[in-house]
């Protein structure tokens, strides 16, 4: 059970501690059959195997195939100029865990990066060829999200995407000033160029694939990107024009958002004696679901004068509250657009509602039925030309409606004016999000 | 007024739907029924289940309401709601007189028998879906994986087929210790069930000699990946119930 000097378990330890602040987890996007000769299978949804004591999901055995790197950026717990110990995976220990975990149902595949050893190439070579072991001799037919490494031969890259179900390129951080500030060695145009490979890789297999059934997928699941939140200064407004940028123009199938936890110490970096900024982030993602499946804009949630994200508001309450002229609702009329604009009604409640009015008018008994958030939606919909109790269209009074007392008294605001979050002030709101929060979010229940 | 007098089973409630329709009955004076609560001045028929029209209402159902919807009635009778055949019964019935096409059978959510089915379903599947995230398996020293679950409903059904297409080529079984069920899968075989005795007592053969390593080496990533500066324990509860945490690995 023990390769090279390190006993495995060490080896995991070391990788896993190594890997854990990469933030995708998901295994989605990808619906394959077993083919009856090998183990595993894709599942569209994902699932998620466990969660671990910070409530995130584990679904893909997360590693570094090894924390020995080259570079030396300020965030990273694996800069080389940190004292840590190092281990590195040989590839048929990778491979052997990944199945013994896959087959016990513990995992739902593999999530491979890495510290930069030598030089990129030699780095992605060396996870390419993990995984063409993983796919060939063990006969592994499960997820597979690798990093693309920036920097490495465009060949490589090319050969590992028809290995794997998703790549992701890490963007690090949301500005180039940002990027140059912290990661020296790091640059924006080596980070983009193999996004575009990957993108322009995706649409060229796609058109192959409709010539030929058979034709080998490149990157089935898409690809995906990451950026560290709170580390430097942007913005939520730069934020999500970064990942709006990055929907168009890259087509990603996903952006995430990793709130800011300083390993380093390093003085460049702010200190957080609030914890990490988990609200922005959580905003963030509720912003992004609304960029993805809303049909809002960024533009639409954030603008210059307002960069920042409301600390008692989720964005789209706060977008609503801002665009009273847009309401209220009438639920048996409204187009699905419109529904889907409304708080407290999600993509499937939007959907089940446009499918349910075809036999008849529904009223706000029905809508509860359907499992829209009346809490939420009272103030903004009418069944039947009426609204469920007499409402005021009015800001103040609806902010007091959305929001809870307790929020209002810790944050010293009584409610009468909602404010906007700025950069370091969310750290003394540091109320957990709660699960019914987060899966709401999940479930598009916004 | 007339009540079909079922047993808690699928193929019961199917051939009852399938006398409802044989014998001409005004539905809405027609009743499924599990109990046997009396029901004043109605005309009680014991139903005892048959496989011939069981498979024709299964056609029946796939062909009009599509495979998904089909196997969301079926989810619904496997919860354990008193009132899941009527619900299942008046769904299809609305359904059928609706003309609905594949796929849509469940749109009428304003509908108190369409969305109770549907609730029933939606219950269930979400069953499902746990068992197979927080499902896990042993290697025995014969090399077969062996769990042991408990789920809410009678799951197994559902779940066999997604661990047989995952897992082709390994030798399985799947115990649900509340129903006393086996789903055994023998590799590259098609999966069937076994069903033990109440009270029997299942011995299980020794570990593999690795099977100790791989549980320790997961309960180390589970217990690294963990954020320390995040540390959130009720969205963990919230996210995995603490019910399922005997049968993982990772919490023992």
């Amino acid at each position: 059970m023990t390769g090279g000097e390190t006993p495995l378990m060490d080896k995991l330890q070391i990788l896993t501690d190594a890997a854990k602040y990469d933030v995708a987890c998901t295994s989605s996007g990808v619906d394959r059959k077993g083919n009856g000769k090998s183990i595993g299978n894709c599942v569209a949804a994902g699932i998620c195997h466990s969660f671990s004591g910070d409530g995130r999901c584990i679904s893909l055995l997360k590693i570094l195939l090894t924390n020995e790197c080259a570079f030396d950026c300020k965030y990273c717990r694996n800069r080389n100029s940190n004292d840590i110990p190092r281990a590195t995976f040989s590839p048929e220990e990778i491979c052997t865990l990944t199945m013994e975990f896959y087959r016990r149902n513990y995992i739902e595949g593999l999530f491979l990066s890495s510290g930069i050893l030598r030089d990129p190439t030699f780095t992605m070579e060396l996870i390419c060829r993990t995984v063409w072991l993983l796919r060939n001799k063990y006969r592994f037919n499960g997820y597979v999200h690798v990093k693309a490494i920036p920097g490495a031969d465009p060949e490589v890259i090319e050969r590992t995407g028809f290995l794997v179900d998703r790549m992701s390129v890490n963007l690090e951080l949301p500005t180039r000033e940002g990027l140059h500030a912290l990661a020296p060695n790091k640059h924006r145009k080596t980070i983009l160029t193999p996004m575009r490979q990957i993108q322009n890789g995706i649409l060229a297999n796609k058109n192959e694939v409709a010539l030929y059934r058979n034709a080998p997928k490149f990157v089935a699941g898409g690809q995906s990107t990451q950026m560290i939140v709170g580390a430097t200064p942007e913005s939520d407004y730069q934020i999500i024009n970064v990942a709006e940028g990055l929907y168009q123009k890259f087509g990603l199938k996903r952006v995430f958002y990793s709130a800011f936890v300083n390993v380093t110490g390093d003085k460049c970096l702010p200190a957080l004696p609030g914890g990490p900024p988990l609200l922005r982030e959580h905003r963030l993602y509720q912003a992004d679901w609304l960029l993805r499946f809303y049909g809002f804009r960024a533009e639409e949630l954030l603008d210059e004068k307002r960069p920042f994200f409301n600390v008692l508001l989720d964005p789209k309450e706060d977008w609503a509250v801002r665009n009273l002229g847009e309401f209220p609702v009438e639920i048996n009329r409204a187009s699905i657009e419109q529904l889907l604009r409304v708080p407290g009604i999600g993509v499937k409640s939007a959907k089940r509602i446009v499918a349910a009015r075809r036999n008849g008018d529904l009223s706000f008994a029905d809508l509860k039925k359907i499992g829209v958030v009346l809490k939420r939606a009272v103030y903004f919909v009418t069944c039947s030309g009426r609204m469920m109790y007499p409402v005021k269209l009015e800001e103040d009074y609806i902010v007091r409606g959305l929001t809870d007392e307790k929020s209002r008294i810790r944050l010293g605001s009584d409610g009468m004016s909602y404010r906007q979050m700025t950069l370091f002030d969310d750290m003394d709101f540091t109320g957990p999000i709660s699960a019914a929060e987060r899966l709401a979010t999940a479930v598009g229940q916004l | 007024m007339v009540v079909y007098r079922c047993q808690d089973s699928l193929e019961s409630i199917f051939t009852a739907i399938f006398r409802a329709y044989e014998e001409k009955r005004n539905h809405e004076e027609t009743m499924l029924c599990l109990t046997d609560d009396p029901i004043f001045f109605a005309e009680d028929i014991a139903v005892s289940p048959d496989a011939e029209k069981t498979h024709r209402v299964m056609n029946t159902l796939k062909r009009r309401f599509g495979t998904d919807n089909y196997l969301s009635l079926c989810m619904a009778l496997a919860s354990e709601d008193q009132e899941k055949a009527q619900a299942v019964y008046r769904t299809v019935v609305s359904g059928l007189r609706r003309g609905c096409r594949q796929g849509q059978l469940f749109d009428n959510l304003a509908d108190r028998d369409v969305h109770k089915a549907f609730a029933l379903a939606r219950s269930v599947s979400t069953e499902v879906g746990h068992q197979k995230q927080f499902l896990r398996f042993q290697e025995l020293d014969n090399g077969l994986l062996y769990s042991r679950i408990g789920p809410k409903y009678d799951v197994l059904v559902f779940i066999m087929p997604h661990f047989a297409d995952r897992l082709p080529i390994e030798n399985f079984v799947i115990y649900d210790e509340k129903r006393s069920l086996f789903g055994i899968h023998p590799a590259q075989k098609e999966w069937y069930f076994f069903r033990g005795e109440d009270g029997d007592k299942v011995t299980v053969p020794g570990l593999s000699e690795d099977e100790m390593t791989y549980q320790e080496l997961f309960r180390q990533f589970c217990h690294t990946i963990t954020i320390e500066g995040r540390r959130n324990v009720q969205l963990q509860k919230g996210m995995l119930p603490l019910r399922f945490r005997e049968y993982m690995v990772e919490f023992q």
